[in-house]
């Protein structure tokens, strides 16, 4: 999709900006998810505060009297809005996001949808925080409200008849509102929890020092300027030039000179674009990956590919065929609806009896031999064996003298066997260059990858490898200058270390059979 | 890039995107731009209802549930109005108000706003009954009364709303708000 592929490109800039300014680990641009969530709670905390001092029976007094607190109300009710608005931001980074890595489809759209539903209440939840207020925001979003809730046939009496300026605006409306503003993020959590549901390890919260960092940058923001306030809302008064909130008003100027039932097309057809794209941004049916499978002939019941997996989509089942002495009760099964083909659990399983068809170990196995004889690398030569995602900036390369890019569908599906292979057939080392940890597109690859190459974890690169010819390097797609980088410094690692003889006795391609993929035989 | 400039190219956009942040949230802004005045006309009125009622046949009753059997079956509407509104003798609005509800049977809603020029009008509001029918016993001091008018000079001020709306006590329509205009000088 043309779509995607442009905000891909940008999104690559930004987080390459980004990387350079703040390091991969804490580049916001990754955290987006979870900074809203972290965002929601200190939303969360400034408003029990405020919630002490509200009344619905004044309204707008009792803000003025809030931000008249010089002390404490001012910066209190400045940081509430402040994170409000950065949430907003952080949700709409991440939808973007997950919109241009094509994130959308599957079992991920559950994922998707769900989070489109978050971000609907996180603006009816503003939307509520300001008619709270009842200042002129307040009224203008209020009346524009009412305008378009008009429309629907669900209300025995138009609602813009509350604002007519004939009797004073009951309590019971501000009443309502403020249960609205409570009430709302409870639905918020529950939504949080469906939107994660599918995964294995959620991670719910961006680093400590990232949320310390955010959360005083706010913070002397709400000190330094305080959040504005409009003069009080009159009914009886055109809504006069004041100041509104982008983030949550900006709809106003937009939605002013058009009909409501145009309002309400325009807005369908967004939602439905919206909602739909888990069907208009999936690959066509003979382009999109196949869910993983499992040779129950290989498979030993180890669990570590269901320890691995990021999507809680593998399972241990009962043996039920090719039962034989010696072999495992229970055996892996895959579940179709929920795995997503990132193929990590092929990098997890010693003998290679699970992955997507044609990505599982041996054939792995199988290409990287294909790769040797092809391209013939030598000692002095580096293999880059780069994540698709960063394919684009191990590009340049590919021509380069002495760096030879093997590109592997994500990182974290490598089996280590094929690091150890092209080292045996001669290369002098092995780049591997993953996605950032956070930026996985597979959320977990490049954490498992640094696992089992040099921490130990199951499926482990052999300890016979000298680990000082392998190296892996966290580089996103925008990275070239870094990726360009960390080869010279690798070759210039390598430049002491002996001439790595080429063995010829590891014939991947006799000991290992390909898996040919598709249904277990 | 040495790390000191990183640093502090770190902390200029950090900076920089906090105060595009409070920038965009106090963006200034006129939900309604311009000077003009605004005559707002809203009420809610209980109209005539007119009803169809036929007694159901002995073979229909039989259809029916022993609980749910009346012999009389009526389907009624409430009678549509038509609101004229003339400024300064030229009409600006008229428009058939239906009652609410999908089978029109709920009470009749007015929400008019229409942006006037601040200053001395004269403003006349015609809210009238069509396709009356006999009075009915249902059409009794709590009903609309079949017309509604409202002849009036009004100072509309720049920014300020007038309201037009219906008194049932007084069962007429009445202006709220906007001040008389000053008696000519003699």
């Amino acid at each position: 999709m043309a779509l995607p592929r442009g905000l891909r490109r940008a999104l690559a800039r930004a987080d390459a900006a980004m990387n350079r300014l703040y390091g991969w680990r804490y580049n916001p641009l990754y955290h987006s998810g979870a900074l809203v969530v972290a965002l929601l709670l200190v939303i969360l905390a400034t408003g029990v505060y405020l919630l002490l001092f509200y009344r619905i029976g004044a309204p707008f007094a009792s803000v003025a009297r809030i931000a008249d607190q010089v002390w404490l109300g001012r910066w209190i009710r400045a940081l509430h809005r402040y994170a409000s608005d950065a949430a907003v931001v952080a949700a709409a980074v991440h939808a973007l996001r997950i919109l241009a890595q094509g994130r959308t489809w599957g079992p991920r759209a559950l994922a998707w949808v769900t989070g489109l539903v978050l971000l609907f209440v996180i603006f009816l939840c503003g939307w509520t925080g300001y008619v709270m207020v009842w200042d002129v925001q307040g009224q203008a979003l209020a009346q524009a409200g009412a305008r378009l809730l008009d429309l629907l046939p669900i209300f025995s009496e138009p609602i813009s008849r509350a604002f007519v300026g004939e009797r004073p605006l009951p309590g019971a409306f501000f009443f309502l509102n403020l249960f609205a503003h409570i009430a709302l993020p409870v639905g918020l959590g529950l939504l949080l929890w469906l939107h994660v549901s599918r995964l294995a390890r959620p991670g719910l919260l961006p680093p400590r020092r990232l949320v310390a960092g955010v959360i005083a940058l706010l913070v002397a923001l709400a000190v330094l300027w305080p959040a504005a306030l409009g003069p009080p809302a009159d009914l009886f008064q055109t809504p006069a030039r004041a100041p509104y909130d982008a983030f949550f008003a900006f709809w106003l100027p937009l939605v002013r000179p058009l009909p409501a039932g145009t309002v309400w097309a325009l807005l369908a057809a967004g939602v439905a674009a919206a909602v739909l794209a888990p069907w208009w941004t999936r690959p066509r049916a003979g382009e999109r990956p196949a869910p993983s499978w499992v040779d129950e002939r290989i498979c030993t019941g180890c669990e570590q590919c269901v320890q691995d997996c990021p999507y809680d989509a593998i399972a241990l089942v009962p043996r039920t065929r090719d039962v034989r002495p010696g072999a495992s009760a229970l055996v892996a099964h895959v579940a179709p609806t929920r795995c997503v083909s990132c193929g990590i659990c092929a990098g997890s399983c010693a003998p290679m009896g699970v992955g997507p068809p044609e990505r599982t170990g041996r054939d792995q196995l199988v290409a990287a031999r294909r790769f040797a004889s092809a391209r013939r690398p030598g000692p002095r030569d580096i293999v880059v064996i780069a994540c698709d995602r960063a394919v684009p900036a191990a590009g340049p390369h590919a021509g380069a003298p002495g760096a030879l890019v093997y590109p592997v569908a994500c990182a974290g599906s490598l089996h280590t066997s094929v690091v150890e292979y092209l080292l045996r057939a001669g290369a002098g080392g092995v780049l591997l260059a993953a996605c950032p940890p956070r930026d996985c597109w597979n959320r977990e690859g490049s954490k498992w990858l640094e696992q089992r190459v040099f921490h130990g974890r199951e499926a482990e690169l052999h300890e016979r490898v000298d680990r000082r010819r392998v190296r892996l390097v966290f580089v996103a797609s925008g990275e070239r200058d870094r990726l360009r980088r960390a080869v010279a410094e690798f070759r210039a690692a390598l430049a002491p270390l002996a001439v790595a003889g080429g063995e010829t006795d590891f014939a991947g391609a006799r000991e290992c059979a390909p898996s040919g993929g598709g249904a277990p035989r | 890039m040495s790390p000191r400039t990183r640093r502090a190219l770190g902390a200029i956009t950090a900076a920089a995107s906090l105060a595009f942040l409070a920038a965009l949230s106090r963006v200034p802004y006129a939900a309604e731009p311009g000077a003009d005045a605004l005559l707002r006309l809203a009420w809610r009125a209980r109209g005539e209802r007119v009803e169809q009622c036929r007694r159901l046949t002995p073979a229909e009753l039989a259809r029916v549930p022993a609980h749910m059997r009346q012999e009389i079956q009526c389907t009624g509407r409430i009678v549509p109005y038509r609101l004229r509104v003339a400024l300064d003798g030229r009409e600006v609005i008229n428009e058939l108000v239906q009652a609410a509800g999908a089978r029109h049977d709920r009470p009749l809603y007015v929400f008019r706003e229409l942006r006037v020029p601040p200053g001395p009008h004269a403003l006349a509001v015609r809210f009238a009954r069509v396709r009356t029918v006999p009075a009915t016993a249902r059409d009794d001091e709590t009903t609309t009364p079949p017309e509604l008018r409202l002849d009036t000079a009004v100072l509309f001020l720049s920014r300020r709303a007038a309201l037009v709306t219906y008194d049932e006590e007084q069962r007429r329509l009445t202006l709220i708000a906007a001040p008389r205009p000053p008696p000519p000088a003699r």
